[in-house]
């Protein structure tokens, strides 16, 4: 196995890529209890519509599958379910969708083995049925109905429509009541076999382990495949523009709540190039929004804001924007006064106190991050469907300047890519 | 992992968790008095206020920057109800100086100093807090309890608990009420944090790679060494609820029902908190538990559906989203369930297989560092030490009429239900 070894964090990564061209990364971390395995499908709500390796025809699949397929893993032929299998061997077991992919994890501290033997069995074999389908719509329809009283998930929903004019992020990954009812045993086997193939997946694991005995256990467990070839997937063009600058709806909340959007674009560089700009705009909202910053102070004296604002930077292969959230009696104000801010910015440059300042923070954020096992396997794998080797976020850190800063500012906060959401 | 626990002065003690599992240092201060509905509403805003400003930092703003140049250590309160005791929890995480790329200040050191200067040194005008801070936070805290209502199913579970302690201390939400904040001042309120510093109870945790020193530092410390010493006021003991509550039901504009369910057992003993342990485990603490498997995944009625035991008040809750129309089924699914445990219909299987699941969350807890502070201060409220081996052994050990036991003294005391 290749081993990577990082310094500042003083952790090693063993990296090997099977011939079918499946990684599997093991981070060993000595003394520790808890064991955490997690693998993953470059598969998420986003991939809607693709050619089935072999076929030469596109097909579109409804809203929402690849989510009810995650929940339709764990039904096993001979008639027991995988959780509770999982669940009996004392490990805590689940699963998880996002736009760009899904995963089967469980973290235990006894039993990993057995464990793995049923994760890897049930991921390896779907058993749908006509009956075993209906039964999830039931479940799954409560699920879809739970985050419609989620105020902050509709807020968020609301500014991918606003941000967006095709690319499927705007849809919920778990669909709609309308769309998962067409969904059917053959839908989620077509999905299934064109994307749960190891040259489309990746597998992390962390824990108290010997990496390379580990590595021989995984592969007596993988079933011998033919590789796919690569998979066609079609996203619909984008254009660079928004839909609209504001969006609103209304529900029962004590205060307004609101998203501000920022709409970017893929960028199609390598694995550090991706991490100094995420790093770059995370400095940026720090700097122009964060608890120590002036606005942040402006917001919060003047009684605008209460509690924090949360600043995230998103993306994928597919999609990049940034989104700034938190609660406030006017919305509006709060927009007026970041674009107003981010101007400031623009004409009065970078304070090189403040840009350190927050370059230690976040220096010391990442590295708090491998302070738990099923962190740092859940880190590795969402970094590696983008691209990244989560490493870099550490190292490169100190290769931030302030001039990329304000080329970054410059490219990427501009007024007529920014949307507000509101629910109030 | 070595525990070493220390008393400073009467009533104050301090907790060294000696580990060398993580790559970070975490300082704890924990604050614990009295659940009561004249204090309730100020402590909280205590909390608030304190993390505005010291003597020394000024200012939110100040504060903020001396973390960021820590490394962003991250600083942390927050309120809960411990039983009948309020706590407020005062946080303080720094990277472990093997991690910092060139050597600066002794980092452990600045930030105990830190969140001493942030709980015990409040910046002060007068006679009082500053006006200003708790003008503001006063209406912060009116909205934050109003914002209760915004995560639905929370506000159920915490309206079930209003509910089936009407009246009681532990009825009472844990930042109070917007009426009190009214008469609340920057006068009053400074004297109000003047007497909880003086009486309530305080503990001290560390908890990382550390060395003796720490012990020192504490000691030396001059907040430390203004504080005097104490008969901790805090409850050890905890009331029950009301009597059977019956049926509660509440509106509100939601798209699915949250049911909620209080039940409450009289405990004897501490094993008998282990045996709850369990019993909970099998009704709804897991995938595999009966109101999971019979109301999510054979009658599809929902998809959250399990229940949690509340070892400080001896109550389980059981929570459900649901839709409307399907109150009463889900209901009487859940009583079946509850009665199966009665009537001995569940299987050595599950048994084990909760006992299992229990010992697996024990095992976890010395990987986890907030989590092992945890686990440290409920003993400590509890007042009854017992070893993580110990805890596993004792979980073993229990047996089928334990379980049974226990399943025959639940009671459902209030049905509360959130719908539209």
């Amino acid at each position: 196995m290749k081993v990577i070894e990082n310094s500042k964090v003083k952790e090693k990564l063993y990296f090997e890529q099977l011939e079918n061209g499946m990684p599997i990364m093991i981070i060993p971390k000595s003394g520790m209890r808890k064991k955490y395995l997690i693998w993953g499908t470059n598969y998420g709500s986003n991939d809607n519509i693709f050619v089935v390796p072999g076929e030469n025809k596109e097909i579109e699949v409804p809203n929402g599958v690849a989510h009810f397929l995650e929940h339709k893993m764990f039904e096993q032929e001979n008639g027991t379910n995988s959780l509770d299998v999982l669940t009996s061997l004392g490990v805590e077991a689940n699963a998880y969708t996002t736009n760009d992919h899904t995963a089967y994890l469980f973290e235990c501290t006894t039993n990993f083995y057995e464990a793995m033997d049923e994760l890897m069995d049930y991921v390896q074999n779907p058993y749908f049925t006509d009956e075993n389908v209906e039964k999830e719509k039931g479940i799954i329809g409560q699920e879809i109905m739970m985050y419609d009283d989620y105020p902050d998930w509709k807020v968020y929903l609301n500014a991918m429509q606003a941000m967006y004019h095709n690319n499927p992020i705007k849809i919920d990954v778990v669909g709609t009541i309308e769309t998962i009812s067409k969904i059917d045993k053959d839908v989620l086997y077509k999905c299934y076999n064109t994307f749960y193939n190891q040259s489309n997946m990746a597998m992390v694991i962390c824990g108290d382990f010997e990496p390379e005995k580990l590595l021989e256990e995984i592969k007596k467990r993988l079933k011998p495949t033919k590789t796919n070839g690569e998979i066609k997937r079609i996203y619909p063009e984008e254009p660079e523009n928004i839909v609209q600058e504001k969006i609103e709806q209304k529900m029962e909340v004590s205060q307004p709540m609101y998203t501000i959007g920022i709409k970017d674009k893929p960028t199609t560089n390598n694995g550090k190039e991706l991490v100094k700009k995420d790093l770059a705009i995370q400095i940026l909202l720090e700097l122009i929004i964060g608890k120590s910053s002036n606005l942040y102070k402006k917001l919060y004296d003047d009684g605008i804001i209460y509690g924090g604002i949360r600043g995230s930077n998103e993306f994928s292969k597919t999609y990049a924007h940034i989104l700034i959230s938190g609660q406030s009696e006017n919305p509006e104000k709060v927009f007026d006064m970041f674009k107003n801010e981010v101007q400031n910015f623009k004409a009065n440059g970078i304070n090189s106190e403040n840009f350190n300042r927050i370059k230690k923070k976040l220096y010391g954020e990442y590295v708090e991050q491998y302070n738990d096992v099923s962190d740092i396997a859940g880190m590795f794998l969402a970094d590696y469907f983008k691209g990244i080797n989560s490493f870099d976020y550490v190292n490169e850190i100190g290769n931030i300047n302030i001039e990329y800063l304000i080329q970054i500012l410059n490219d990427i906060f501009k007024e007529e890519k920014m949307v507000i959401s509101v629910i109030r | 992992m070595n525990y070493i626990e220390k008393t400073i002065k009467k009533g104050i003690k301090l907790h060294i968790l000696n580990t060398d599992k993580f790559k970070t240092n975490l300082v704890a201060v924990f604050l614990t008095t009295k659940l009561e509905k004249e204090t309730v509403t100020p402590n909280a805003l205590i909390s608030a206020i304190l993390r505005r400003g010291t003597n020394n930092l000024k200012t939110q703003e100040e504060i903020s920057k001396k973390l960021e140049e820590l490394y962003g250590a991250s600083f942390d309160c927050g309120i809960d109800k411990t039983g009948d005791n309020q706590v407020l929890k005062f946080y303080i995480q720094t990277i472990n100086d093997d991690y910092i790329p060139q050597q600066e200040e002794n980092m452990l050191k600045t930030s105990i100093e830190n969140i001493f200067d942030i709980v015990f040194n409040p910046l002060t005008e007068k006679e009082g807090f500053k006006k200003e801070y708790v003008d503001q936070e006063k209406k912060n805290m009116k909205q934050r309890i109003e914002g209760r209502v915004d995560n639905k199913a929370r506000y159920a579970l915490d309206r079930c608990i209003e509910e089936m302690y009407k009246d009681k201390p532990y009825g009472l939400y844990k930042f109070g009420d917007v009426n009190s904040l009214e008469n609340i001042d920057e006068n009053n309120l400074y004297k109000t944090y003047k007497k909880l510093i003086d009486e309530c109870k305080i503990d001290i945790f560390i908890s990382g790679n550390i060395n003796n020193e720490v012990e020192d530092i504490i000691k030396e410390n001059e907040n430390i060494k203004k504080l005097k010493e104490r008969d901790a006021k805090y409850n050890t003991t905890s009331e029950k609820p009301e009597d059977k509550k019956g049926e509660v039901t509440e509106k509100m504009s939601v798209t699915q029902g949250k049911l909620v369910m209080g039940l409450d057992l009289n405990i004897q003993n501490e094993d008998e908190k282990y045996y709850t342990l369990v019993y909970n485990n099998i009704l709804g603490g897991s995938a595999n538990s009966k109101i999971f498997q019979n109301v999510r995944e054979k009658a599809s009625l929902a998809y959250s559906a399990g229940s949690s035991y509340f070892k400080y008040k001896n109550n389980i809750f059981i929570n459900c989203g649901i839709e409307i129309s399907n109150y009463e089924k889900a209901v009487e699914l859940i009583k079946a369930q509850i009665e199966d445990m009665k009537n001995n219909n569940f299987t050595n299987e599950e048994l084990e297989n909760a006992k299992n699941s229990i010992i697996a969350t024990i095992k976890i807890i010395d990987d986890e560092q907030d989590t092992l502070i945890i686990y440290y201060f409920g003993q400590e409220l509890s007042n009854n030490k017992i070893t993580i081996e110990d805890y596993i052994k004792k979980i073993e050990e229990i047996k089928r009429e334990d379980i049974l036991n226990i399943a025959n003294k639940v009671e459902i005391t209030t049905i509360y239900f959130l719908r539209d």
